[in-house]
Protein backbone atom coordinates (compact mmCIF):
# COMPACT_ATOMS: atom_id res chain seq x y z
CA UNK A 1 0.00 0.00 0.00
CA UNK A 2 1.49 3.37 -0.92
CA UNK A 3 1.98 5.45 2.20
CA UNK A 4 1.86 9.15 2.70
CA UNK A 5 5.12 10.47 4.12
CA UNK A 6 4.99 11.94 7.60
CA UNK A 7 7.56 14.34 8.94
CA UNK A 8 9.23 12.60 11.85
CA UNK A 9 12.31 14.18 13.34
CA UNK A 10 14.29 12.71 16.20
CA UNK A 11 14.56 15.14 19.09
CA UNK A 12 17.96 16.39 20.12
CA UNK A 13 17.72 15.21 23.72
CA UNK A 14 20.87 15.27 25.81
CA UNK A 15 20.65 11.80 27.33
CA UNK A 16 22.99 10.87 30.20
CA UNK A 17 25.94 8.74 29.18
CA UNK A 18 25.81 6.94 32.54
CA UNK A 19 22.99 6.32 34.99
CA UNK A 20 23.61 8.17 38.27
CA UNK A 21 22.69 7.21 41.82
CA UNK A 22 23.23 8.58 45.31
CA UNK A 23 22.14 5.35 46.94
CA UNK A 24 24.66 2.70 46.10
CA UNK A 25 28.30 2.51 45.16
CA UNK A 26 29.91 -0.64 43.90
CA UNK A 27 33.71 -0.68 44.06
CA UNK A 28 34.94 -2.77 41.15
CA UNK A 29 37.09 -5.79 41.82
CA UNK A 30 40.70 -5.30 40.68
CA UNK A 31 40.55 -8.39 38.47
CA UNK A 32 37.03 -7.98 37.04
CA UNK A 33 35.30 -4.63 36.50
CA UNK A 34 31.89 -6.32 36.33
CA UNK A 35 32.19 -7.66 39.90
CA UNK A 36 31.85 -5.55 43.04
CA UNK A 37 34.46 -5.94 45.75
CA UNK A 38 32.61 -3.65 48.18
CA UNK A 39 29.16 -2.04 48.29
CA UNK A 40 28.33 1.25 49.97
CA UNK A 41 24.81 2.25 50.93
CA UNK A 42 24.73 6.04 51.22
CA UNK A 43 28.39 5.85 52.22
CA UNK A 44 28.14 3.00 54.74
CA UNK A 45 29.78 -0.32 54.02
CA UNK A 46 27.15 -2.98 53.46
CA UNK A 47 29.27 -5.48 55.38
CA UNK A 48 29.45 -3.12 58.37
CA UNK A 49 25.70 -2.55 58.19
CA UNK A 50 25.16 -6.29 58.13
CA UNK A 51 27.31 -6.74 61.22
CA UNK A 52 26.13 -3.74 63.23
CA UNK A 53 22.66 -2.62 62.17
CA UNK A 54 19.14 -4.05 61.85
CA UNK A 55 17.15 -4.58 58.68
CA UNK A 56 14.82 -1.75 59.72
CA UNK A 57 17.78 0.64 60.06
CA UNK A 58 19.08 -0.35 56.63
CA UNK A 59 15.63 -0.08 55.06
CA UNK A 60 15.26 3.46 56.39
CA UNK A 61 18.78 4.33 55.24
CA UNK A 62 18.08 3.11 51.71
CA UNK A 63 15.16 5.48 51.27
CA UNK A 64 16.12 8.43 53.47
CA UNK A 65 19.89 8.54 52.99
CA UNK A 66 20.60 8.56 56.73
CA UNK A 67 20.27 6.00 59.52
CA UNK A 68 17.11 6.48 61.60
CA UNK A 69 16.96 7.74 65.17
CA UNK A 70 16.03 4.97 67.62
CA UNK A 71 12.52 6.46 67.80
CA UNK A 72 12.05 6.45 64.05
CA UNK A 73 13.44 2.92 63.80
CA UNK A 74 10.96 1.77 66.44
CA UNK A 75 8.04 3.44 64.67
CA UNK A 76 8.95 1.78 61.37
CA UNK A 77 9.50 -1.59 63.04
CA UNK A 78 6.09 -1.51 64.77
CA UNK A 79 4.47 -0.63 61.43
CA UNK A 80 6.26 -3.46 59.64
CA UNK A 81 4.92 -5.91 62.21
CA UNK A 82 1.40 -4.46 62.34
CA UNK A 83 0.85 -4.59 58.58
CA UNK A 84 2.99 -7.63 57.65
CA UNK A 85 -0.11 -9.48 56.45
CA UNK A 86 -3.26 -8.05 54.85
CA UNK A 87 -4.84 -11.39 55.80
CA UNK A 88 -6.38 -14.26 53.81
CA UNK A 89 -9.56 -12.31 52.95
CA UNK A 90 -7.79 -9.36 51.37
CA UNK A 91 -8.03 -9.49 47.55
CA UNK A 92 -4.24 -9.10 47.19
CA UNK A 93 -3.58 -12.11 49.42
CA UNK A 94 -6.35 -14.05 47.71
CA UNK A 95 -4.73 -13.37 44.36
CA UNK A 96 -1.51 -14.99 45.62
CA UNK A 97 -3.53 -17.86 47.10
CA UNK A 98 -5.41 -18.39 43.83
CA UNK A 99 -2.08 -18.47 42.02
CA UNK A 100 -0.69 -20.89 44.60
CA UNK A 101 -3.56 -23.34 44.44
CA UNK A 102 -3.62 -22.89 40.65
CA UNK A 103 -0.03 -24.21 40.55
CA UNK A 104 1.39 -20.98 39.18
CA UNK A 105 5.17 -20.92 39.47
CA UNK A 106 6.04 -20.01 43.10
CA UNK A 107 8.27 -17.24 41.71
CA UNK A 108 5.14 -15.40 40.57
CA UNK A 109 3.08 -15.54 43.78
CA UNK A 110 4.48 -12.39 45.34
CA UNK A 111 4.42 -10.17 42.19
CA UNK A 112 0.84 -11.26 41.49
CA UNK A 113 -0.28 -10.37 45.01
CA UNK A 114 1.63 -7.09 44.98
CA UNK A 115 0.11 -6.12 41.62
CA UNK A 116 -3.34 -6.46 43.13
CA UNK A 117 -2.16 -4.49 46.15
CA UNK A 118 -1.39 -1.50 43.93
CA UNK A 119 -4.99 -0.32 43.66
CA UNK A 120 -6.62 2.90 44.72
CA UNK A 121 -8.97 1.04 47.10
CA UNK A 122 -7.06 -0.19 50.18
CA UNK A 123 -3.89 -0.51 48.09
CA UNK A 124 -0.68 1.26 47.30
CA UNK A 125 -2.21 4.09 45.29
CA UNK A 126 -4.44 4.96 48.22
CA UNK A 127 -1.37 5.19 50.50
CA UNK A 128 0.26 7.60 48.07
CA UNK A 129 -2.89 9.71 47.91
CA UNK A 130 -3.26 9.56 51.70
CA UNK A 131 0.27 10.92 52.22
CA UNK A 132 -0.56 13.78 49.85
CA UNK A 133 -3.80 14.38 51.75
CA UNK A 134 -2.06 14.43 55.15
CA UNK A 135 0.68 16.75 53.88
CA UNK A 136 -1.80 19.11 52.23
CA UNK A 137 -3.96 19.47 55.33
CA UNK A 138 -1.25 19.40 58.02
CA UNK A 139 -2.05 23.04 58.87
CA UNK A 140 -5.83 22.68 58.73
CA UNK A 141 -8.23 21.72 61.49
CA UNK A 142 -9.25 18.03 61.13
CA UNK A 143 -12.90 18.70 61.98
CA UNK A 144 -13.19 21.46 59.36
CA UNK A 145 -11.72 19.20 56.67
CA UNK A 146 -14.02 16.35 57.70
CA UNK A 147 -17.03 18.65 57.54
CA UNK A 148 -16.14 19.78 54.02
CA UNK A 149 -15.57 16.19 52.82
CA UNK A 150 -18.74 14.85 54.36
CA UNK A 151 -20.81 17.38 52.46
CA UNK A 152 -21.03 15.44 49.17
CA UNK A 153 -23.52 12.61 49.07
CA UNK A 154 -22.23 9.37 50.45
CA UNK A 155 -22.90 6.55 47.95
CA UNK A 156 -25.82 4.33 48.83
CA UNK A 157 -23.95 1.06 48.28
CA UNK A 158 -20.50 -0.07 49.23
CA UNK A 159 -17.90 1.64 51.33
CA UNK A 160 -17.10 5.31 51.33
CA UNK A 161 -13.58 6.68 51.72
CA UNK A 162 -14.26 10.32 52.42
CA UNK A 163 -10.52 10.93 52.15
CA UNK A 164 -7.73 8.59 51.06
CA UNK A 165 -6.88 6.36 54.03
CA UNK A 166 -10.05 7.14 55.97
CA UNK A 167 -13.55 5.76 55.66
CA UNK A 168 -15.69 2.71 56.24
CA UNK A 169 -14.83 -0.93 55.66
CA UNK A 170 -17.69 -3.38 55.10
CA UNK A 171 -20.02 -0.72 56.38
CA UNK A 172 -18.23 -0.11 59.67
CA UNK A 173 -15.07 1.08 61.40
CA UNK A 174 -12.21 -1.38 60.89
CA UNK A 175 -11.03 -2.15 64.43
CA UNK A 176 -7.50 -3.38 63.65
CA UNK A 177 -6.15 -0.22 61.97
CA UNK A 178 -7.74 1.76 64.79
CA UNK A 179 -6.01 -0.36 67.46
CA UNK A 180 -2.68 -0.08 65.66
CA UNK A 181 -3.11 3.67 65.22
CA UNK A 182 -4.03 4.08 68.89
CA UNK A 183 -0.81 2.33 69.94
CA UNK A 184 1.31 4.26 67.43
CA UNK A 185 -0.19 7.64 68.31
CA UNK A 186 0.32 6.92 72.04
CA UNK A 187 3.99 6.07 71.43
CA UNK A 188 6.38 8.95 72.01
CA UNK A 189 7.87 8.44 68.53
CA UNK A 190 4.62 9.34 66.77
CA UNK A 191 4.59 12.56 64.78
CA UNK A 192 2.25 15.25 63.52
CA UNK A 193 0.60 13.21 60.76
CA UNK A 194 -0.38 10.37 63.12
CA UNK A 195 -1.77 12.89 65.60
CA UNK A 196 -3.69 14.74 62.86
CA UNK A 197 -5.05 11.43 61.55
CA UNK A 198 -6.16 10.44 65.05
CA UNK A 199 -8.13 13.67 65.42
CA UNK A 200 -9.59 13.28 61.93
CA UNK A 201 -10.62 9.65 62.61
CA UNK A 202 -12.25 10.77 65.85
CA UNK A 203 -14.23 13.46 64.01
CA UNK A 204 -15.67 10.99 61.48
CA UNK A 205 -16.44 8.27 64.06
CA UNK A 206 -20.10 9.33 64.50
CA UNK A 207 -20.50 8.66 60.75
CA UNK A 208 -19.25 5.10 61.32
CA UNK A 209 -15.94 5.74 59.58
CA UNK A 210 -12.37 5.79 60.77
CA UNK A 211 -8.75 4.88 60.03
CA UNK A 212 -8.13 2.45 57.19
CA UNK A 213 -4.92 0.42 57.04
CA UNK A 214 -3.76 2.60 54.15
CA UNK A 215 -4.27 5.75 56.23
CA UNK A 216 -2.25 4.45 59.17
CA UNK A 217 0.67 3.41 56.98
CA UNK A 218 0.48 6.75 55.15
CA UNK A 219 0.60 8.69 58.43
CA UNK A 220 3.63 6.71 59.64
CA UNK A 221 5.45 7.19 56.32
CA UNK A 222 4.57 10.88 56.42
CA UNK A 223 6.00 11.22 59.95
CA UNK A 224 9.14 9.35 58.89
CA UNK A 225 9.68 11.81 56.04
CA UNK A 226 8.80 9.57 53.10
CA UNK A 227 7.73 11.25 49.87
CA UNK A 228 4.20 10.42 48.64
CA UNK A 229 5.68 8.65 45.60
CA UNK A 230 7.27 6.09 47.94
CA UNK A 231 3.91 5.34 49.54
CA UNK A 232 2.60 2.69 47.15
CA UNK A 233 5.81 0.69 46.98
CA UNK A 234 6.45 0.91 50.72
CA UNK A 235 2.95 -0.38 51.39
CA UNK A 236 3.60 -3.28 49.01
CA UNK A 237 6.90 -3.98 50.76
CA UNK A 238 5.32 -3.87 54.21
CA UNK A 239 2.45 -6.23 53.26
CA UNK A 240 4.61 -8.59 51.17
CA UNK A 241 5.50 -11.22 53.81
CA UNK A 242 1.91 -12.25 54.53
CA UNK A 243 0.93 -12.28 50.86
CA UNK A 244 3.80 -14.64 50.05
CA UNK A 245 3.20 -16.85 53.09
CA UNK A 246 -0.46 -17.39 52.21
CA UNK A 247 0.36 -18.04 48.55
CA UNK A 248 2.99 -20.61 49.48
CA UNK A 249 0.69 -22.30 51.97
CA UNK A 250 -1.63 -23.24 49.10
CA UNK A 251 1.05 -23.98 46.50
CA UNK A 252 1.39 -27.61 47.56
CA UNK A 253 -2.29 -28.27 48.04
CA UNK A 254 -4.71 -29.75 45.49
CA UNK A 255 -6.97 -27.40 43.49
CA UNK A 256 -9.85 -28.62 45.64
CA UNK A 257 -8.30 -26.85 48.65
CA UNK A 258 -10.06 -23.60 47.72
CA UNK A 259 -13.70 -23.05 46.75
CA UNK A 260 -14.68 -23.30 43.08
CA UNK A 261 -18.30 -22.20 43.02
CA UNK A 262 -20.90 -24.59 41.64
CA UNK A 263 -23.34 -23.35 39.00
CA UNK A 264 -25.92 -22.61 41.67
CA UNK A 265 -23.61 -19.98 43.12
CA UNK A 266 -22.32 -18.66 39.80
CA UNK A 267 -25.27 -16.72 38.46
CA UNK A 268 -25.17 -15.50 34.87
CA UNK A 269 -27.70 -12.70 34.84
CA UNK A 270 -27.84 -11.93 31.10
CA UNK A 271 -28.09 -14.54 28.42
CA UNK A 272 -28.93 -12.44 25.42
CA UNK A 273 -26.44 -10.45 23.40
CA UNK A 274 -26.31 -6.84 24.52
CA UNK B 1 -25.69 7.82 64.39
CA UNK B 2 -24.95 6.71 67.93
CA UNK B 3 -22.45 3.92 68.33
CA UNK B 4 -23.37 2.00 71.47
CA UNK B 5 -22.08 -1.43 72.46
CA UNK B 6 -25.13 -3.04 70.84
CA UNK B 7 -24.66 -1.21 67.54
CA UNK B 8 -24.49 -3.41 64.43
CA UNK B 9 -23.14 -2.21 61.10
CA UNK B 10 -25.43 -2.58 58.11
CA UNK B 11 -23.68 -5.25 56.03
CA UNK B 12 -26.59 -6.19 53.75
CA UNK B 13 -24.69 -5.02 50.63
CA UNK B 14 -21.92 -7.54 51.30
CA UNK B 15 -24.20 -10.26 52.70
CA UNK B 16 -26.00 -10.34 49.33
CA UNK B 17 -22.70 -11.04 47.60
CA UNK B 18 -21.16 -13.48 50.05
CA UNK B 19 -20.61 -16.98 48.66
CA UNK B 20 -21.98 -16.15 45.24
CA UNK B 21 -20.73 -14.55 42.04
CA UNK B 22 -23.39 -12.71 40.03
CA UNK B 23 -22.20 -11.79 36.59
CA UNK B 24 -23.27 -10.17 33.37
CA UNK B 25 -20.16 -11.15 31.42
CA UNK B 26 -20.99 -14.82 31.13
CA UNK B 27 -19.22 -18.02 32.11
CA UNK B 28 -18.82 -21.71 31.56
CA UNK B 29 -21.63 -24.09 32.32
CA UNK B 30 -19.97 -27.50 31.90
CA UNK B 31 -21.92 -29.77 29.59
CA UNK B 32 -24.01 -26.88 28.25
CA UNK B 33 -22.20 -23.88 26.86
CA UNK B 34 -19.74 -21.08 27.40
CA UNK B 35 -21.56 -17.77 27.47
CA UNK B 36 -19.76 -14.57 26.54
CA UNK B 37 -21.78 -11.40 27.04
CA UNK B 38 -24.87 -13.28 25.92
CA UNK B 39 -23.23 -15.01 22.96
CA UNK B 40 -22.61 -18.74 22.85
CA UNK B 41 -18.84 -18.81 22.43
CA UNK B 42 -18.61 -22.02 20.40
CA UNK B 43 -21.72 -21.35 18.30
CA UNK B 44 -21.47 -17.61 17.71
CA UNK B 45 -17.84 -16.55 18.11
CA UNK B 46 -15.15 -19.20 17.53
CA UNK B 47 -14.34 -19.34 13.81
CA UNK B 48 -16.91 -16.64 13.04
CA UNK B 49 -15.47 -13.42 14.41
CA UNK B 50 -11.89 -12.21 14.85
CA UNK B 51 -9.88 -12.36 18.05
CA UNK B 52 -9.90 -8.57 18.25
CA UNK B 53 -13.70 -8.54 18.03
CA UNK B 54 -13.84 -10.84 21.06
CA UNK B 55 -11.19 -8.82 22.88
CA UNK B 56 -13.26 -5.69 22.35
CA UNK B 57 -16.45 -7.55 23.32
CA UNK B 58 -14.88 -8.72 26.56
CA UNK B 59 -13.38 -5.32 27.36
CA UNK B 60 -16.56 -3.33 26.73
CA UNK B 61 -19.51 -5.74 26.59
CA UNK B 62 -20.25 -4.77 22.97
CA UNK B 63 -19.30 -6.79 19.89
CA UNK B 64 -17.85 -4.35 17.34
CA UNK B 65 -18.14 -4.88 13.61
CA UNK B 66 -15.22 -6.56 11.91
CA UNK B 67 -13.79 -3.41 10.32
CA UNK B 68 -13.38 -1.66 13.67
CA UNK B 69 -11.68 -4.73 15.12
CA UNK B 70 -9.40 -4.85 12.07
CA UNK B 71 -8.53 -1.19 12.53
CA UNK B 72 -7.78 -1.88 16.21
CA UNK B 73 -5.55 -4.78 15.27
CA UNK B 74 -3.63 -2.52 12.90
CA UNK B 75 -3.21 -0.01 15.72
CA UNK B 76 -1.81 -2.78 17.96
CA UNK B 77 0.63 -3.73 15.18
CA UNK B 78 1.74 -0.10 15.15
CA UNK B 79 2.67 -0.44 18.81
CA UNK B 80 4.74 -3.58 18.37
CA UNK B 81 8.14 -2.04 17.59
CA UNK B 82 10.79 -4.65 18.41
CA UNK B 83 13.20 -2.00 19.73
CA UNK B 84 14.92 -2.82 23.03
CA UNK B 85 15.58 0.85 23.78
CA UNK B 86 11.91 1.57 24.36
CA UNK B 87 11.27 1.46 28.09
CA UNK B 88 8.70 -1.34 28.32
CA UNK B 89 10.55 -3.39 25.71
CA UNK B 90 13.84 -3.11 27.57
CA UNK B 91 12.09 -4.57 30.61
CA UNK B 92 11.29 -7.56 28.39
CA UNK B 93 14.98 -7.79 27.45
CA UNK B 94 16.10 -7.47 31.07
CA UNK B 95 13.68 -10.23 32.07
CA UNK B 96 14.99 -12.32 29.17
CA UNK B 97 18.59 -11.91 30.25
CA UNK B 98 17.57 -13.08 33.73
CA UNK B 99 16.01 -16.14 32.05
CA UNK B 100 12.56 -15.50 33.50
CA UNK B 101 9.52 -17.10 31.92
CA UNK B 102 8.06 -15.28 28.88
CA UNK B 103 4.95 -14.52 30.92
CA UNK B 104 6.97 -12.74 33.58
CA UNK B 105 8.65 -10.65 30.89
CA UNK B 106 5.51 -9.74 28.99
CA UNK B 107 3.44 -8.99 32.06
CA UNK B 108 6.25 -6.81 33.48
CA UNK B 109 6.64 -5.00 30.15
CA UNK B 110 2.90 -4.49 29.78
CA UNK B 111 2.77 -3.17 33.35
CA UNK B 112 5.54 -0.70 32.51
CA UNK B 113 3.36 0.75 29.75
CA UNK B 114 0.96 1.93 32.47
CA UNK B 115 2.93 5.17 32.21
CA UNK B 116 2.09 8.84 32.31
CA UNK B 117 4.46 9.37 29.37
CA UNK B 118 3.48 6.70 26.85
CA UNK B 119 1.24 3.68 26.34
CA UNK B 120 -2.18 2.90 27.82
CA UNK B 121 -1.31 4.76 31.05
CA UNK B 122 -1.96 8.01 29.19
CA UNK B 123 -5.48 7.08 28.09
CA UNK B 124 -7.59 8.49 30.92
CA UNK B 125 -6.03 11.94 30.88
CA UNK B 126 -5.90 11.93 27.06
CA UNK B 127 -9.54 11.00 26.52
CA UNK B 128 -10.70 13.40 29.22
CA UNK B 129 -8.90 16.20 27.40
CA UNK B 130 -10.56 15.46 24.05
CA UNK B 131 -14.01 15.00 25.59
CA UNK B 132 -13.71 18.30 27.48
CA UNK B 133 -12.22 20.01 24.43
CA UNK B 134 -15.19 18.98 22.29
CA UNK B 135 -17.59 20.24 24.96
CA UNK B 136 -15.75 23.58 24.86
CA UNK B 137 -16.01 23.65 21.07
CA UNK B 138 -19.74 23.00 21.33
CA UNK B 139 -19.89 25.98 23.68
CA UNK B 140 -18.34 28.14 21.01
CA UNK B 141 -14.63 28.08 21.86
CA UNK B 142 -12.15 27.96 18.99
CA UNK B 143 -9.30 25.44 18.81
CA UNK B 144 -6.98 28.35 19.54
CA UNK B 145 -8.87 29.11 22.77
CA UNK B 146 -8.93 25.45 23.75
CA UNK B 147 -5.14 25.30 23.44
CA UNK B 148 -4.71 28.56 25.33
CA UNK B 149 -6.71 27.02 28.19
CA UNK B 150 -3.94 24.42 28.53
CA UNK B 151 -1.19 27.02 28.90
CA UNK B 152 -0.13 27.98 32.41
CA UNK B 153 0.55 31.51 31.18
CA UNK B 154 0.39 33.10 27.71
CA UNK B 155 4.06 32.44 26.91
CA UNK B 156 4.15 28.89 28.32
CA UNK B 157 4.28 25.92 25.97
CA UNK B 158 0.87 24.19 25.79
CA UNK B 159 1.22 20.78 27.45
CA UNK B 160 -1.36 18.42 25.99
CA UNK B 161 -1.15 14.64 25.99
CA UNK B 162 -0.87 13.44 22.42
CA UNK B 163 1.01 16.47 21.16
CA UNK B 164 4.47 15.81 22.59
CA UNK B 165 5.93 12.47 21.60
CA UNK B 166 9.01 11.39 23.55
CA UNK B 167 12.19 10.98 21.48
CA UNK B 168 10.75 12.30 18.18
CA UNK B 169 8.41 14.97 16.85
CA UNK B 170 5.77 13.63 14.46
CA UNK B 171 4.44 10.11 14.11
CA UNK B 172 4.91 7.80 11.15
CA UNK B 173 1.86 5.70 12.08
CA UNK B 174 -0.86 8.31 11.75
CA UNK B 175 -0.91 8.54 7.95
CA UNK B 176 -0.97 4.74 7.64
CA UNK B 177 -3.80 4.30 10.14
CA UNK B 178 -5.73 7.21 8.64
CA UNK B 179 -5.47 5.64 5.20
CA UNK B 180 -6.67 2.34 6.61
CA UNK B 181 -9.60 4.07 8.33
CA UNK B 182 -10.62 5.64 5.00
CA UNK B 183 -10.23 2.31 3.22
CA UNK B 184 -12.46 0.66 5.82
CA UNK B 185 -15.06 3.37 5.28
CA UNK B 186 -14.74 5.34 8.52
CA UNK B 187 -15.65 8.99 8.31
CA UNK B 188 -13.77 11.51 10.39
CA UNK B 189 -15.84 12.20 13.52
CA UNK B 190 -16.11 15.34 15.60
CA UNK B 191 -13.47 14.40 18.20
CA UNK B 192 -10.90 13.57 15.53
CA UNK B 193 -11.73 16.65 13.48
CA UNK B 194 -11.07 18.78 16.55
CA UNK B 195 -7.84 16.86 17.28
CA UNK B 196 -6.51 17.89 13.85
CA UNK B 197 -7.64 21.50 14.40
CA UNK B 198 -5.74 21.50 17.69
CA UNK B 199 -2.70 20.06 15.96
CA UNK B 200 -2.69 22.95 13.52
CA UNK B 201 -2.81 25.48 16.36
CA UNK B 202 -0.01 23.75 18.27
CA UNK B 203 2.08 23.38 15.11
CA UNK B 204 1.77 27.08 14.43
CA UNK B 205 2.82 27.87 18.01
CA UNK B 206 5.53 25.29 18.67
CA UNK B 207 6.12 23.23 15.51
CA UNK B 208 5.03 20.14 17.49
CA UNK B 209 3.03 17.50 15.62
CA UNK B 210 0.36 15.22 17.06
CA UNK B 211 1.44 11.72 17.92
CA UNK B 212 -0.50 8.50 17.49
CA UNK B 213 -2.32 8.93 20.79
CA UNK B 214 -3.92 12.21 19.70
CA UNK B 215 -5.15 10.40 16.61
CA UNK B 216 -6.31 7.13 18.17
CA UNK B 217 -8.08 8.42 21.29
CA UNK B 218 -10.40 10.85 19.45
CA UNK B 219 -11.02 8.18 16.79
CA UNK B 220 -12.16 5.74 19.48
CA UNK B 221 -14.23 8.46 21.18
CA UNK B 222 -15.94 8.96 17.84
CA UNK B 223 -16.71 5.23 17.81
CA UNK B 224 -18.61 5.66 21.09
CA UNK B 225 -16.08 4.33 23.58
CA UNK B 226 -15.52 5.93 26.99
CA UNK B 227 -12.15 6.64 28.61
CA UNK B 228 -12.46 3.63 30.93
CA UNK B 229 -13.38 1.35 28.04
CA UNK B 230 -10.44 2.54 25.95
CA UNK B 231 -8.04 2.03 28.91
CA UNK B 232 -9.25 -1.56 29.13
CA UNK B 233 -9.16 -2.09 25.37
CA UNK B 234 -5.53 -1.01 25.17
CA UNK B 235 -4.22 -2.80 28.25
CA UNK B 236 -2.00 -5.25 26.29
CA UNK B 237 -1.03 -2.72 23.62
CA UNK B 238 2.74 -3.23 23.84
CA UNK B 239 2.69 -7.01 24.23
CA UNK B 240 4.18 -7.99 20.87
CA UNK B 241 7.16 -5.62 21.08
CA UNK B 242 8.01 -6.83 24.58
CA UNK B 243 7.87 -10.50 23.63
CA UNK B 244 10.27 -9.87 20.72
CA UNK B 245 12.81 -8.23 23.02
CA UNK B 246 12.37 -10.91 25.66
CA UNK B 247 12.95 -13.73 23.19
CA UNK B 248 16.20 -12.43 21.80
CA UNK B 249 17.68 -11.83 25.26
CA UNK B 250 16.37 -15.11 26.69
CA UNK B 251 18.12 -17.07 23.93
CA UNK B 252 21.50 -15.68 25.02
CA UNK B 253 23.54 -16.60 28.13
CA UNK B 254 22.40 -14.89 31.33
CA UNK B 255 23.38 -11.22 31.77
CA UNK B 256 24.58 -11.04 28.15
CA UNK B 257 22.13 -8.23 27.34
CA UNK B 258 23.55 -4.71 27.75
CA UNK B 259 25.87 -5.53 30.72
CA UNK B 260 27.29 -2.78 32.93
CA UNK B 261 30.63 -2.56 34.69
CA UNK B 262 30.64 -1.14 38.23
CA UNK B 263 31.88 2.21 36.96
CA UNK B 264 29.19 2.42 34.30
CA UNK B 265 27.03 3.69 37.16
CA UNK B 266 27.90 7.22 38.26
CA UNK B 267 27.87 7.30 42.05
CA UNK B 268 26.91 10.74 43.34
CA UNK B 269 26.28 9.83 46.98
CA UNK B 270 28.17 10.18 50.25
CA UNK B 271 31.78 8.98 50.41
CA UNK B 272 32.71 6.07 52.66
CA UNK B 273 31.82 6.84 56.29
CA UNK B 274 31.83 4.99 59.60
CA UNK B 275 28.57 3.77 61.10
CA UNK B 276 27.79 5.87 64.18
CA UNK B 277 27.65 4.09 67.51
CA UNK B 278 24.11 2.94 68.12
CA UNK B 279 22.29 4.63 70.97
CA UNK B 280 20.04 2.56 73.21
CA UNK B 281 16.36 2.59 72.35
CA UNK B 282 14.69 5.27 74.38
Amino acid sequence: MPQAKTDVTKRNIDFATRTATKIWKEEPSAHNPYLAEECLCHGYSLIELMEGRSFVDTLFLLFQGELPSPDHARLLEMTLVAFCNPGPRHPATRAAMNAGVGKTSPAHLLPIGLNVLSGSHLGGQEVEEAIRFLRKHAGDLPNEIALALLAPNRPENGDFHLAPGFGSRFGGIDPMPKKVADILTAHHSSGAALQWGKAFAETIRPDNMGWLSTGVVAAVLCDLGFHPQAGAGMFQLICAPGILAHGLELANKPISAMPFLDEEHYVIEHNTPR
Amino acid sequence: MSLSITHHDNTAFWDNRRGVIRTRIGGWIPGRAVYCHGYDMMEDLVGKVSYFQVLMLNATGRLPDRRLADWMEAYFIGNSYPDARIWCNQIGSLAGTMHTSPLTATSAGILASDSKMYGPGTVMAGVNFFVEALAKKMNGLSAEEIVTDQQRHPKAKPVIIGYARPIANGDERIATLDLLAKKLGFERGEHLTLAFEIEQVIYNKTKERMNLLAYVLPFLCDQGYTAREIYRLLSALVYAGVVACYGEAADQPGEAFFPLQCNDIYYQGKPLRKIPEKKCLS
